[in-house]
């Protein structure tokens, strides 16, 4: 049941990207920076998602941390990994449509480090889990990392309210000037980002699972 | 009169400046397709890594199934 979920939710999403893609590549050039600027389809939505999955790690830390269920430490590792490839992603189309716009591939302004510090924090994550080999130990050291490295999540976020930078301001608020009818485009490739974030999640939870039931027959193995 | 027409003639854009319009716009396709590719790329390669680890995972649990029936 849950692989047909899985199936369906994937098969969604590209259908939608699909006919998203179509349609974006159809609108007319953005009158101040041409067609670099439909970059913003992608790199917006897959920041979203990465910020989103960074959220949704902290809530399974803690909740490991209160229940000590598995469970949650489990999301969070499966959360954290997707994340971190969406925000790769979000990096890279930021600095190719900054190499157009700026002359340059990278400009070390608040936005641009806090999100490349937020990347480094979650890799450091993984780094930690592969480090300690006692389940019980890595889960909570995890976890407590997991929740110190959120902390980097609103600084992101705010940012370029707090500071002045390179980075331009948000098209959606804050006196951006996205225009209207190219919305629904964004908000549907905002949508199908979710989906492939969320199909991404539950595949790599199932090999959380798979992974704990092998190092359960390890254990029994060696007791034999 | 005779001015006018000949200070809009000067307004117009050269051939010169066409070719920069056209190259800067090329340019900027180039960047945007680049873009898209890198981060479906990114994107694709996780996804391969997860088919290629999930596999080793189902690889492992089979062989050490089979090693703990032998015991048994």
């Amino acid at each position: 049941m849950r692989d047909k979920i899985m199936y369906g939710l994937g098969a969604l999403a590209i259908l939608i990207l699909i006919n998203d893609i179509i349609h974006i590549m159809g609108l007319p050039d953005e009158v101040n920076q041409g067609a670099i600027f439909k970059i913003i389809f992608f790199h917006v939505p897959v920041a979203i998602t990465a910020l989103t999955a960074a959220a949704v790690a902290l809530i399974a830390s803690v909740l490991f941390l209160v229940t000590r269920n598995f469970f949650y430490d489990a999301l969070a590792v499966a959360v954290t990994e997707v994340g971190l490839a969406f925000l790769a992603a979000n990096l890279v189309t930021g600095s190719l449509w900054g190499r157009v716009i700026w002359g340059v591939y990278w400009a070390w302004d608040a936005r641009l480090t806090s999100a490349l510090v937020c990347w480094l924090l979650y890799a450091g994550y993984l780094m930690l889990r592969h480090a300690i080999e006692e389940p019980t130990q890595r889960a909570t050291f995890a976890a407590v990392f997991s929740i110190f490295a959120f902390i980097d999540v609103p600084i992101v976020i705010f940012s370029i309210k707090w500071w002045r930078t390179q980075h331009p301001q948000p098209v959606f608020w804050g006196g951006g000037s996205f225009p209207s009818d190219w919305l629904p485009y964004f908000l549907w490739n905002m949508l199908a980002m979710l989906l492939i974030g969320a199909v991404l999640t539950m595949t790599r939870l199932r090999q959380e699972e798979s992974q704990r039931e092998l190092d359960y027959l390890r254990r029994l193995a060696h007791s034999m | 009169m005779h001015l006018i027409t000949s200070f809009a003639l000067l307004l117009q854009p050269s051939v010169e400046d066409i070719l920069l319009e056209k190259q800067r716009l090329q340019h900027n396709y180039e960047f945007l397709s680049y873009g898209l590719i890198a981060a479906w790329l990114i994107l694709v390669v996780y996804v391969l890594m997860m088919v290629s680890r999930e596999q080793k995972l189902k690889k492992e649990i089979a062989g050490l199934r089979a090693m703990l029936e032998e015991k048994h």
